[in-house]
């Protein structure tokens, strides 16, 4: 099927790098001396913390229950001792609590177990209910809490689950590491998410990079429901969930022609990966599979790495350059900048980079906006960068949402990509929204 | 802990696909040249001469214009060389020096500079020399592989400002392939049209050279492709059925493809990125219209030249063709 026309336009063809042997190793990161977990790790309300300085935990014990429907539970990532709870911003004006624990040394660090589940033997309410208390939140980057997900999705009636196997990022290898290390788990994760919402088979769809890897996962498997494979030509930001389900939806399924984009659901291959593993041993969500990146690191590649870990501490792991030019949470297209490295890891994250300066060439000066209208060719949502660009450098917000649908701009950054006067167009876009938001809970609290 | 120094805090994306303006000049002035090397060749000093003074005073203006403009954008280099493949080659050098100070004042900075014009500064600097030295325009052509050519400039190249050539323009004159035909004098040998031996602009008169620079600079995705393809094979299908009707009064296909300008309006000039549309569908549009109005203005405005003028036409299409092309977004309401 590959040269079919996607189904949605733009996007751009990035380089990445060839995929290698290395890219299948995971390395374990040692424990930080001090592990720092925010209550508030994932979208929704945040679980209220069920310890006190000076408890001793052990690794995979609760530490924070979740009460609102929308909360999930954080477990410890570590046995020892919790040294306090903490506040700290949570960069929306507002505090939230965070618990300190300090690993303790020279502990084996074996995990707790509970209850190991079966998809075969357990019920779709207990494994939906199961899924919530192991803590895990949307590994592809969007932190949303899976069992509420799930739940929508059941509700809604869904015909198709898709497992989201596009790595996103150049330079970010978690899809081979996890397809070559974590076959069993992504199979039983996709059968209990497939039991949750009655749905047998399910659909893995990943690039073309991955698809050997993919076949070879398979290929080992005796399972009686193995996933569809759908192998889709590389081209960013395919892995978006949104785009994802709008091209499998327009060119079908195997077996099944074109249908509705809102018949199908979509979990990202780590998530499914990390439900499976953590059913089936009955274990809590204590760490998760990451990539560290950059020209910035020597020992460059993927880890799993314990939640709460600073920022700075997994780099140094990394053999981190004494000279770094800037840190990103997540990856070169649409990660954000960190000002400081003791930011803990929280759930959800997909990997840092770190780019050396000395390597880094700044762009140039930007110029004037030439009209040349590739940004508007290469924009996947169809959105017009190249006039919000003008609008935002006369500070016309109002008129970016209301004539150019600002708001549904998702800050891929394909059309910062191909602008050949280097326009910060996304930079410029980014905070637009921000005023924009501001603006419209300023005038909703002038109503009240 | 790493990093000794701080952080610094860029937005996404940290990649950057490598396009740059200065970069599709550059790309733009290598595919021009071949014909210019050409141009000097067959017409002598007197070509070289006109592409200088015109590049010369072009960034000349451009620094007298915005003192703090960067000229290594190359933007200026590039309407320079245009305007100087655009005219005729024996034109009065201190005409050229004029055009180009209106090229890049009028044309460029009037309308905001880079990114703001609304017509191609060079075809400005063209249509004001066209309307203000008619004469001169009309008949300061040079026969090509003329002798004597690489060692003497025209006289009338070297005339002083504001007095009448010191020696009459040679006997070329008006003698350009398409004036010749629109008077009933019969068509060149078509080889010699396509390969440019030829009385012509600078630039205009090799159509293979063009050709070939124009798809190169497809090749390197300087230029939309899909603008050339639109603008010639309309002027193509058009002058097809034209010359079908009458051939007499039309020139044939290839005669049509090959002369006054066609090449290098189409591939160099309708490209320009801030003139032509934003969007593919407008590029198709906007190809169709020029060459619709290419083939309209040679055959019926009495007209040789009607490139010029369709080009300007062309370019004021743009924001409307923008206007009706808008992309539409896709549409919302997917459940993740
Ligand atoms: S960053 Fe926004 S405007 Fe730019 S291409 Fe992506 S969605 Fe379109
Ligand atoms: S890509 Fe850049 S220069 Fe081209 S139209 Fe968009 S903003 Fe303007």
């Amino acid at each position: 099927m590959i040269g079919q026309r996607p189904a949605f336009p733009g996007g751009i063809k990035l380089a990445m790098p060839p995929r290698v042997d290395a890219d299948t190793v995971v390395r374990q990161m040692p424990f930080a001396p001090l592990l720092r977990l925010p209550l508030k790790q994932h979208a929704g309300a945040a679980p209220v913390a069920v310890v006190r300085a000076g408890d001793e935990v052990l690794r995979g014990q609760l530490l924070a229950r979740a009460e609102a429907d929308t909360a999930v539970p954080l477990h410890a990532p570590a046995s020892g001792r919790v040294l306090g709870i903490g506040k700290q911003s949570d960069g929306a004006g507002g505090t939230v609590g965070v618990i300190e624990l300090a690993p303790l040394p020279g502990d084996t660090q074996e995990p707790t177990r509970g209850r190991a589940f079966d998809p075969d033997r357990d019920d779709a309410d207990e494994l939906l209910a199961a899924i919530r208390e192991t803590g895990i939140v949307g590994l592809g980057g969007q932190g949303e809490p899976t069992h509420l997900r799930l739940a929508r999705a059941r509700q809604r009636g869904t015909r198709f689950l898709v497992i989201n196997g596009i790595e996103g990022e150049p330079g970010f290898a978690r899809v081979p590491a996890l397809l070559a290390r974590h076959g069993a788990d992504v199979l039983i994760g996709a059968r209990c998410l497939g039991k949750v919402l009655g749905l047998r088979q399910p659909v893995l769809a990943l690039e073309e990079p991955d698809a050997a890897a993919a076949r070879a996962m398979l290929a080992e498997s005796s399972d009686r429901t193995l996933p569809i494979l759908e192998v889709l030509p590389p081209r960013y930001p395919q892995g978006a969930a949104e785009l994802l389900l709008r091209t499998l939806a327009g060119r079908g399924i195997e077996g099944c022609p074109a249908f509705s984009a809102d018949q199908a659901v979509v979990f990202s291959l780590a998530t499914v990966a990390e439900i499976g593993r953590l059913l089936r041993h009955g274990l809590t969500m204590t760490d998760q599979l990451i990539t560290l990146a950059g020209d910035g690191l020597r020992e460059a590649g993927n880890y799993r790495v314990p939640l709460g870990t600073p920022v700075g501490f997994a780099l140094a792991q990394a053999g981190a350059l004494a000279e770094l030019d800037r840190v990103l949470v997540g990856g070169p297209m649409r990660g954000r900048a960190l000002g400081s490295l003791d930011r803990p890891m929280v759930k959800g994250a997909t990997g840092f980079v770190a780019l050396a300066g000395n390597q880094q060439a700044r762009l140039p000066e930007a110029m004037a906006c030439i009209r040349c209208g590739d940004c508007v060719a290469a924009c996947p949502l169809q959105l017009h960068p190249a006039e919000m660009g003008l609008l935002a450098r006369r500070g016309e917000v109002q008129a970016m949402v209301d004539h150019w649908h600002l708001e549904r701009c998702f800050e891929c950054g394909c059309c910062a990509y191909v602008c050949p006067s280097h326009i910060p167009l996304v930079q410029m876009f980014a905070s637009a929204k921000g005023q924009w938001r501001r603006a419209q809970a300023s005038a909703a609290e002038g109503a009240a | 802990m790493p990093s000794a120094r701080p952080l610094r805090l860029v937005a996404a994306p940290h990649l950057h696909g490598g396009s740059a303006v200065p970069q599709w000049m550059l790309h733009t002035v290598i595919a021009l040249l071949p014909v210019t090397l050409l141009a000097v060749v067959l017409f002598g000093l007197a070509a070289l001469a006109t592409i200088v003074v015109a590049v010369l005073a072009c960034l000349l203006a451009e620094r007298a214009c915005a003192p703090r403009s960067r000229l290594d954008d190359g933007s200026a280099m590039l309407t320079g060389l245009l305007l100087g493949l655009s005219l005729p080659p024996a034109l009065p050098l201190w005409m050229v020096a004029v055009g180009a100070f209106i090229a890049i004042g009028v044309g460029k900075h009037l309308f905001g500079g880079l990114g703001g014009p609304v017509f191609h500064p060079a075809l400005v600097g063209r249509v004001f020399l066209q309307a203000a030295f008619p004469t001169a325009m009309a008949q300061a052509w040079v026969a090509p592989l003329a002798s004597g050519r690489v060692s003497e400039l025209p006289a009338t190249s070297l005339a002083l400002p504001l007095l009448s050539p010191a020696a009459p323009y040679e006997a070329m004159s008006g003698a350009t392939p398409l004036t010749a035909l629109k008077a009933g004098e019969g068509s060149a040998a078509l080889a010699d049209l396509w390969l440019g031996l030829v009385a012509g602009s600078v630039g205009e008169t090799s159509a293979v050279l063009l050709l070939l620079g124009g798809l190169y600079l497809a090749f390197k995705r300087v230029i939309d492709w899909r603008i050339p393809t639109a603008l010639l094979g309309t002027v193509a299908v058009l002058s097809a059925i034209l010359h079908g009707l009458d051939a007499e009064r039309h020139p044939g296909m290839l005669t049509a493809l090959a002369s006054g300008g066609l090449m290098l309006g189409a591939w160099f000039f309708a490209t320009d990125p801030g003139l032509s549309p934003m969007t593919r569908r407008g590029a198709w549009i906007y190809g169709l219209a020029i060459g619709a109005l290419v083939v309209l203005m040679r055959q019926f405005s009495g007209h040789a030249e009607g490139v010029v003028y369709a080009l300007l036409l062309g370019s004021a299409l743009t924001p409307h063709i923008d206007r009706w092309t808008r992309p539409r977004p896709l549409p919302e309401g997917v459940e993740r």
